[in-house]
């Protein structure tokens, strides 16, 4: 061995020897004032409140920002004070005049007042994007929203709608995301185009939220930071930390070693395994949408009811809600999501081949039919996809399954079965039924492409649409309550071409030292309110 | 010969019309490049509109975006829009992460090089010696050892392996870190000229910051050094024996020179081209196959962004993407080419 080896050998058995002797510090727990989360942020793009349209982001918003109305995590039904003091309804049900509480600061140390509570939300209408529909719904449009948004002094907002919907709708809508208030002082000169600020709030913070955007480098790393100035005091957690764990098996090797606190995107075999309690607990937050079938009423053999109620009767409910969506969903075969008024346990339906099959042969296909089935890839809508392909095949039915990014295809109706989940936020059987049970003109030149039912094809009987138009529009909850029930059973019976079957959870991993991480099904979890033993 | 030895302007007229040749090659694969990328990207199922606003949007939003993004255009003008952007330098907007994609790219490609450029250190520095060395020693313990470890290296996969490697000396034994560039407290500590986390921290004299980073970067970069080394063992091996069959070699050794001064000093000079072109092809692999390692190891690199923009139908983001691994591919194949003519006169 001559000198020049010698000295590359010792080289790296130093390099080595130096890299292994800081490794003490890698296996540590997070501190115990900062909260690190694992989650795959390849879908989070933008965190401004009224572009964003994504779970991981509306989070992000959710801290950043603060709203008139709060809805509490264990109760979603009753609207608490946010960032209004206070509200009062007119007898007439169509104006709302919120006082606006006085002392709150955005982080830049600005005032907010009720102008800016006006002008963020006129400004979620005039952008016109995806979240603007959490008030474009009841009527807000760029044209009138200028004249139904005031502010009349600093800490008064009248808030006025076009026609009367139940009061908590509106409620409701005011403690989206979307309706999250932004800093207007503070965005005055960052306008570009037009944007009203939406290139800078895409990657910066104009809140007066709990916490303060320090750092975000997308599909990479965010942190935010504590806010002094916080009028709720500040909170416990000085850093939130996000990290972008793409794969589910690297969350889970980090959640177990401690490196982070929160694992948000597991599969159902690494929840499985972390579902014994030694390290963490699965928190399952129930979302309102849902795990559905969508046959397209446009196809001729798919028309028939005698088929649609077939497929009820080839999905394997049993045997997912066991499987993988032991994590994923909850079993429910009726349309109001669990948990919001109007809701029903009501699960006829099972797995019956045979049933099928008679159905079949009443529709006149008792030798089965072949369709093209599109589906999501990701899990576990492929795997719930896969069952359905294998139970139709003993009925008969060739599935020619296709698992991909098939959803333009769903918006323009090219296709025969889709499945999928949704998703909706709004804590109200309305977000729903709207989607599912209502479809006011069911031509393809209305384009209604946001409504599930339009899509599918399904011209929804009247008396359903009816009904959850009108519980709409109804003051009385306890009517409301009424309406939905009905049409809970109005939906099972009528052979729905859109076939639900598992309403959709969130399964997160918690370490067992955190405290007050609370899943949000309107997706608002907060963090100031987490603490750590 | 004489004529052009005689004349200095015939050389530098010779040498222009050179250049010219490998910037309009250049070009040409550029533009090549452009449009294959940009049919490909027409071509992916995924809706980019839907990706941004959500299955749930309505048309109205849908048609609102649609525009935005440009995409009211014919499909030549907006190709045109993008190949005038891109001779500006003008990437255009992520529509993943609403920066300009020429900012990503800033902020991955550094990540990626200091992956890259520590995988083919380790994978060369180790892979060319014992090719030599199995070669020399054809058929004894040394070279079945090493054909051993470059068939291990050459069939096993980098996600496997990755992932196997995390799971011992991560979760059981708590060596190494869980993936990432740098321990999470050490965050933001340093942002230097340079964007390699090695070399800014040092050039900040932040010790604790540089080994976070180097803690981090050992793991993948041994992964990726290892498939390389694999490579790059097994070409140097039939190379040098392809040169120790030669009748120079015997010449040499029967005048008496040491075995090693025939091998190190006059058979391996003779494939250092070679070797530099085995090289360089495998870093310019390397630069475009991290993604399963960034993946395993959440390495936020160019392999990972380019994927997830790939995924999303980000186009902007993935057309920038291509061309610029196309640029440094071109770039440093041409460093090689002036790096030949270093060490092989033939090639002057």
């Amino acid at each position: 061995m001559d000198r020049r080896t010698m000295l590359k050998g010792a080289l790296m058995a130093g390099v080595s020897a130096a890299v292994l002797a800081h490794s003490g510090s890698v296996i540590a727990a997070t501190p115990a004032d900062q909260l690190v989360i694992g989650m795959d942020m390849s879908a989070m793009r933008g965190l401004d409140p009224h572009e964003l349209n994504q779970l991981e982001a509306a989070e992000v918003a959710a801290n950043l920002y603060e709203r008139l109305i709060v809805l509490p995590a264990d109760n979603l039904a009753d609207p608490q004070p946010g960032l209004a003091e206070s509200w009062t309804i007119s007898d007439d049900g169509l104006t709302f005049t919120f006082k606006v509480r006085s002392g709150v600061t955005f982080h830049s140390g600005n005032p907010l007042t009720a102008k800016d509570v006006e002008w963020s939300l006129r400004r979620l209408v005039k952008r016109g994007l995806a979240p603007s529909v959490d008030l474009k719904q009841w009527g807000f449009t760029p044209e009138n929203v200028d004249s139904l948004i005031t502010a009349t002094d600093d800490t008064t907002l009248v808030l006025q709608t076009p026609e009367l919907w139940n009061s908590n709708l509106i409620l409701y809508a005011l403690a989206s995301f979307s309706t999250s208030i932004v800093d207007s002082a503070f965005l005055a000169d960052k306008d570009k185009e037009g944007d009203m600020g939406g290139e800078f709030l895409q990657t910066s913070d104009a809140g007066s939220g709990p916490y303060s955007l320090r750092t975000w480098r997308a599909n990479d790393l965010l942190i935010a930071e504590a806010f002094d100035g916080y009028w709720q005091g500040v909170p416990a957690m000085k850093r939130v930390i996000l990290r972008h764990l793409p794969e589910s098996s690297g969350q889970r090797l980090q959640i177990e070693a401690g490196d982070i606190d929160i694992a948000s995107r597991l599969s159902s075999t690494d929840l499985a395994s972390l579902d014994n309690g030694d390290v963490a607990s699965i928190q399952r937050t129930p979302g309102f949408g849902f795990y559905y079938l969508a046959l397209n009423q446009k196809n001729e053999i798919l028309a028939k009811p005698q088929v649609r109620e077939a497929f009820r009767y080839l999905i394997d409910y049993e045997g997912l809600a066991n499987g993988v969506m032991k994590y994923y969903g909850n079993l429910q075969q009726t349309i109001v999501p669990a948990g919001l008024i109007g809701a029903v346990e009501n699960n006829p339906y099972k797995l019956d081949v045979a049933k099928a099959k008679e159905l079949l042969a009443e529709a006149g296909h008792a030798d089965g039919f072949t369709l093209t089935y599109y589906a999501s890839p990701a899990t576990p809508e492929a795997e719930v996809a896969q069952s359905l392909q294998a139970n139709a095949a003993e009925a008969g039915i060739t599935l020619d399954l296709q698992i991909g990014d098939h959803i333009g295809k769903f918006r323009s109706r090219e296709f025969e079965l889709f499945s999928a989940r949704s998703g909706d936020r709004l804590p109200d059987p309305h977000a729903v039924l709207q989607s599912y049970a209502t479809n006011a003109d069911n031509s393809d030149e209305a384009q209604l492409t946001g409504i599930n039912a339009w899509r599918t094809a399904w011209d929804v009987p009247a008396e359903i649409q009816d009904q959850v138009r009108a519980a709409a529009h109804e003051p009385d909850q306890t009517k409301r309550e009424a309406i939905y029930k009905s049409v809970n059973e109005a939906y099972l019976a009528a052979s729905p071409a859109l076939v639900t079957s598992f309403q959709r959870t969130d399964a997160k991993a918690i370490r067992n030292n955190v405290q007050g991480y609370v899943g949000h099904s309107t997706w608002l979890t907060r963090w100031d309110t987490v603490t750590k033993s | 010969m004489s004529t052009l030895q005689s004349s200095p302007m015939a050389g530098l007229a010779s040498a222009s019309r050179k250049l010219a040749a490998s910037l309009a090659i250049i070009a040409t694969t550029l533009f090549g490049l452009l449009v294959i990328t940009f049919v490909v990207g027409r071509l992916v199922p995924a809706d980019p509109v839907i990706a941004v606003i959500g299955d749930q949007a309505d048309q109205e939003t849908y048609q609102r975006v649609y525009a935005m993004m440009g995409l009211d255009q014919p499909i030549y003008v907006q190709f045109f829009n993008h190949l005038r952007d891109v001779v500006t330098l003008n990437f255009g907007q992520s529509h993943l992460t609403k920066n300009p994609v020429i900012l990503d790219l800033a902020r991955v490609i550094p990540a990626t090089v200091e992956l890259a450029g520590l995988a083919i250190i380790i994978g060369a520095g180790l892979g060319i010696p014992l090719g030599i060395v199995a070669a020399v020693h054809r058929g004894k313990w040394i070279d079945q050892i090493a054909r051993v470890v470059g068939l291990v290296g050459y069939s096993t996969p980098i996600f496997w392996l990755g992932t196997l490697v995390l799971l011992a000396f991560y979760a059981r034994l708590g060596w190494i870190p869980g993936g990432g560039r740098i321990d999470i407290y050490n965050e933001g500590l340093v942002e230097g000229p340079t964007r390699s986390l090695l070399l800014d921290s040092i050039l900040a004299g932040e010790w604790e910051v540089f080994w976070s980073a180097l803690h981090h970067l050992i793991t993948p970069a041994l992964i990726l050094g290892y498939a390389s080394m694999a490579y790059i063992s097994r070409m140097s091996r039939s190379f040098m024996l392809e040169q120790l069959g030669q009748e120079y070699v015997l010449t040499a050794r029967a005048k008496g020179l040491p075995k090693r001064t025939v091998v190190w000093g006059h058979a391996f000079r003779n494939i250092r081209v070679q070797l530099l072109t085995i090289v360089t092809l495998a870093f310019c692999g390397l630069l475009e196959g991290t993604v399963l390692i960034e993946t395993v190891y959440s390495w936020p690199g160019l392999g990972q962004y380019l994927t997830t923009a790939l995924l999303y139908a980000d186009m902007n983001a993935v057309l920038g993407a291509v061309l610029v691994i196309g640029l440094i591919s071109i770039a440093i194949n041409l460093l090689s080419d002036v790096v030949y003519r270093f060490v092989d006169p033939r090639t002057r």
